[in-house]
């Protein structure tokens, strides 16, 4: 009982914040300067056929009827016809979709196996040369904007070195085995990129924790039952200081999926953010809205997945 | 507690990394639906792939709809248009043999070739054009709508003839038709119950060199060679195999695709610095062709002072056009004499014609002629277009030296066509793309209502000279009105035309036979150019 009431409660909270996401997206992309028709209209056009484009797109009705309709829609899961390629929304989007889940998914996951083991480097090095050059190199790497990596990874490893593909995900005419290996290829620059700009923030947080939690009564009970150092680290310390690594996980989700916008479009990287990015200059409104519900529908169902199976696992958490 | 978050957490990424991969990665091709229509008899003579730059995807496939660059770069290789353009920027055949206008201008015809065919077996006639035109008309589609307003009907006269009636004489007609409409077939299009909803995302059928066969957006397009297509420089059909058009987010990362190998030509016109650096590069072959448009600044009339003729003349003699011709453009540009009938378009060029002088002291005195004291004006342009950002610098510091002065206002496209749209602005600065039948475009710059006519034109004997070259039905007849309409629109400022740019396309040593044409639409991409390119010796 108490675990539908969580799961409950979590999905409603799911629910309310993608109907405020779709909300804020709907009136934000009205927002954006410039007129789709004009956008789409040549010179030759005259105005009475500019109007029918408006009128074609639904934009020539009232602001509020224009989002109830589009609530009305979505609800029944009708993203709607693209302005400029008269094909439904969720074809675009899903011809897409498995690429940035790749992307995001892979810098996520390198993330995390390179920049755990640097953090607890770190901790266990404090003050040391080791610590202040991954200290250092943390703090560089969130500072550095995506398009300067991005850029400098396609001259050195594309252009110079040409070891890696300026742009696109996958070769011609590859299967199997040899797709997967393409793939792979294709992916290495793009998530080197985003695993540079990401890596800092969970270095420097396990660093910080670790070191904390190095200095807590039990690591010292543990150190005086003769636990090795090593021990002392990696099972009692290094759990404890991975609670608010784990938050971040769920904080920077977020953020990879708004510079994937950024990485895709620099690599050719034929993503959902690379189609955001087309969207916008095109002001191709459905395939916007409908490339940020996704992302937004896809942060919130991942975070209420692991919540849920979280529920599950710790009672606790259900009685919170 | 962490732990067993953590894992679910991982458990997830992995499961969905497993499935996104299974969605990525392709299946083996089946023999027997390769994505092309019918039986395409399959052309290329292991002559390979050319892989082409573009900075856009294909956002229609209905080239009747579709209008961005890539968009017509894919459609113009699998439906014919009935004319080309030359060097001289004068209209001729292709799909087309001969055309013409009955005496009285209401009547007109053109003659097609009969050995072209579409890539399913089915013929190409003289109903697909008909059919087409109809099309067009009955549901105002794209660009070639507003060019037909005095079209009336057409008969397939026979296979290769089409007669049309017009309800006026119009003398861009058959031009406009010829080089803008592209020629679908009836036998496909036909079958949709609306031509403009009619998506053709699958199963192309081509009469041109290639068909498309996949398509992967976001990635590449790829085309397949088709035999027989006659227009080559091989009238068998292209040399080569396939041709892949490769999307990259900008023309940058384009050049290093092209000197990494990755590409072998880029579709897009290169920036000038691109340009210039890229000339120099030993493995690389460059291509200059003239735009069929020009870059120009209008000054809006509905404003004043700009309504003065002597403020207007005062503005353009405060511009050194030699210096941004050189500067900016790296030399990259010609001098159009300030007309607007430009020295691409051979047949209409005025040889009378003078550039404004670049000269301070002149733009004072006829500032003060007007009686205008600390003139402070706003120039709007598309802080994306790399040479107008550059060269509007120079104009306002150059305009500084007649005491003028003016506040950039360098906005996001969409921002830019918006305030232009609404005629928000002292002076507009941009280019036009294609201006190629003055006879008829001229009404959308220079009419009251005009689409584009952002200065606010509004003049009789401009008015009348239109109606004078519009009917004429022969380039002599309609030369002497056009020419004295484009002398009253430099003496009063309406367009200031200041150059017209030469485009630069690059590409890979590996490959001969590209024939440039002008203007970035048709560049080395142009149908007939891809037909004829092969693997240099």
């Amino acid at each position: 009982m108490a675990l539908l009431r969580f799961t409950s409660l979590r999905v409603l909270r799911c629910l309310l914040t993608l109907w405020f996401a779709v909300s804020v997206t709907f009136f934000v992309v009205r927002l954006l300067p410039g007129d789709p028709a004009l956008a789409i209209a040549s010179p030759t056009m005259d105005e009475a056929q500019r109007q029918q484009i408006l009128a074609d797109f639904g934009l020539d009705r009232p602001l509020a009827v224009q989002y109830v309709t589009y609530l009305g829609e979505l609800l029944q899961g009708n993203l709607g016809v693209s302005f400029r390629q008269s094909v439904p929304v969720s074809e675009v989007l899903l011809e897409r979709l498995p690429w940035t889940l790749i992307l995001t998914g892979s810098a996520l996951l390198l993330t995390l196996v390179i920049g755990l083991p640097l953090g607890v480097l770190a901790a266990t090095h404090r003050g040391g040369a080791l610590d202040r050059v991954i200290q250092v190199g943390g703090v560089v790497g969130q500072s550095l904007f995506v398009p300067t990596v991005g850029i400098a990874l396609l001259y050195t490893f594309g252009l110079w070195l040409g070891w890696f593909p300026i742009g696109g995900a996958i070769d011609d005419d590859v299967y199997g085995l040899e797709a997967y290996a393409s793939i792979a290829r294709h992916l290495v620059l793009p998530c080197l990129s985003l695993v540079v700009l990401q890596i800092g923030a969970y270095v420097l947080t396990l660093r910080t924790n670790l070191i904390d939690a190095l200095g807590e009564e039990y690591c010292t009970v543990a150190r005086a039952k003769g636990a090795p150092e090593r021990r002392v680290v990696w099972k009692h310390a290094l759990r404890n200081a991975l609670l608010p690594t784990t938050t971040l996980v769920g904080l920077q989700l977020g953020l990879l999926v708004g510079g994937a916008v950024l990485t895709e479009t620099i690599f050719a990287y034929p993503g959902v953010g690379r189609a955001i990015y087309e969207s916008v200059g095109q002001l191709d409104f459905p395939v916007l809205q409908g490339a940020f519900v996704l992302l937004a529908a896809a942060v919130v169902v991942a975070n209420l997945l692991t919540d849920i199976a979280y529920g599950l696992l710790d009672p606790r958490v259900r009685a919170a | 507690m962490s732990t067993s978050r953590g894992f679910g957490r991982r458990v997830a990424l992995g499961a969905a990394l497993v499935l996104a991969l299974a969605a990525c990665v392709p299946s083996e091709p089946d023999e027997s639906s390769d994505g092309a229509s019918g039986d395409a008899s399959e052309g290329g003579d292991g002559g390979g792939e050319l892989s082409i730059g573009t900075t856009a995807d294909v956002v229609n496939f209905n080239p009747l709809v579709g209008n961005s660059r890539t968009d017509s770069w894919v459609t113009n290789l699998m439906y014919p248009a009935m004319m080309t353009i030359d060097d001289e920027g004068t209209k001729v055949p292709a799909l087309a043999t001969e055309w013409g206008y009955g005496e009285d201008g209401l009547s007109a015809w053109i003659e097609l070739r009969d050995d072209m065919q579409w890539s399913d077996g089915e013929p190409l006639t003289a109903e697909d054009v008909v059919f087409t035109i109809d099309a067009i008309k009955a549901e105002q589609l794209g660009t070639v709508s507003g060019m037909i307003g005095a079209y009336e009907s057409a008969v397939a006269a026979s296979d290769t003839r089409i007669e049309f009636t017009l309800s006026r004489p119009d003398g861009a007609f058959l031009n406009s038709i010829g080089f803008w409409m592209p020629i679908v077939p009836e036998h496909v299009f036909g079958q949709a119950p609306t031509v403009a909803d009619f998506a053709n995302d699958s199963d192309w059928v081509s009469a041109g060199p290639f068909v498309l066969t996949t398509v992967e957006r976001g990635q590449r397009y790829v085309l397949e060679a088709v035999d027989g297509y006659p227009l080559g420089e091989d009238d068998s059909g292209p040399a080569l195999d396939r041709v892949v058009f490769r999307v990259y987010p900008d023309v940058n990362t384009e050049v290093l695709a092209l000197r990494s190998g990755e590409i072998d030509l880029i579709g897009n016109a290169l920036p000038p610095s691109v340009a210039r650096d890229v000339s120099g590069d030993d493995e690389l072959q460059t291509f200059s062709v003239p735009s069929l448009g020009w870059a120009h600044m209008q000054y809006n009339m509905r404003r004043p002072p700009l309504d003065q003729v002597e403020v207007r003349q005062a503005l353009a003699h405060a511009v050194d056009y030699e210096a941004i011709r050189e500067v900016v453009l790296g030399g990259n540009a010609v001098s159009s004499n300030s007309s607007v009938l430009t020295p691409t378009f051979a047949q209409w060029v005025d040889d009378t014609a003078e550039e404004y002088t670049y000269d301070p002291d002149l733009s004072r005195d006829l500032l003060a002629q007007a009686g205008v004291e600390n003139l402070e004006l706003e120039m709007i342009y598309d802080a994306g277009d790399p040479n107008i950002s550059s060269w509007a610098e120079l104009v306002r510091d150059q305009a500084a030296e007649a005491g003028i002065t003016i506040t950039l206002a360098g906005l996001e496209r969409n921002t830019y066509l918006a305030r232009t749209n609404d005629r928000d602005f002292d002076i507009y600065a941009g280019s036009w793309a294609i201006i190629d039948e003055p006879q008829s475009n001229f009404h959308l710059l220079f009419a009251p209502d005009g689409f584009i006519n952002y200065a606010g034109v509004n003049d009789p004997e401009i008015d009348r000279l239109m109606v004078e070259a519009s009917t004429a039905l022969t380039v002599e007849d309609a030369r002497g009105p056009l020419q004295e309409l484009a002398r009253i629109v430099t003496e009063q400022v309406y367009d200031n035309v200041m150059y017209v740019e030469q485009f630069t396309f690059a590409a890979s040593n590996e490959w001969t036979g590209f024939q440039p044409k002008p203007s970035e639409l048709l560049s080395v991409v142009n149908p007939q150019s891809l037909a004829s390119v092969r693997a240099a010796d």
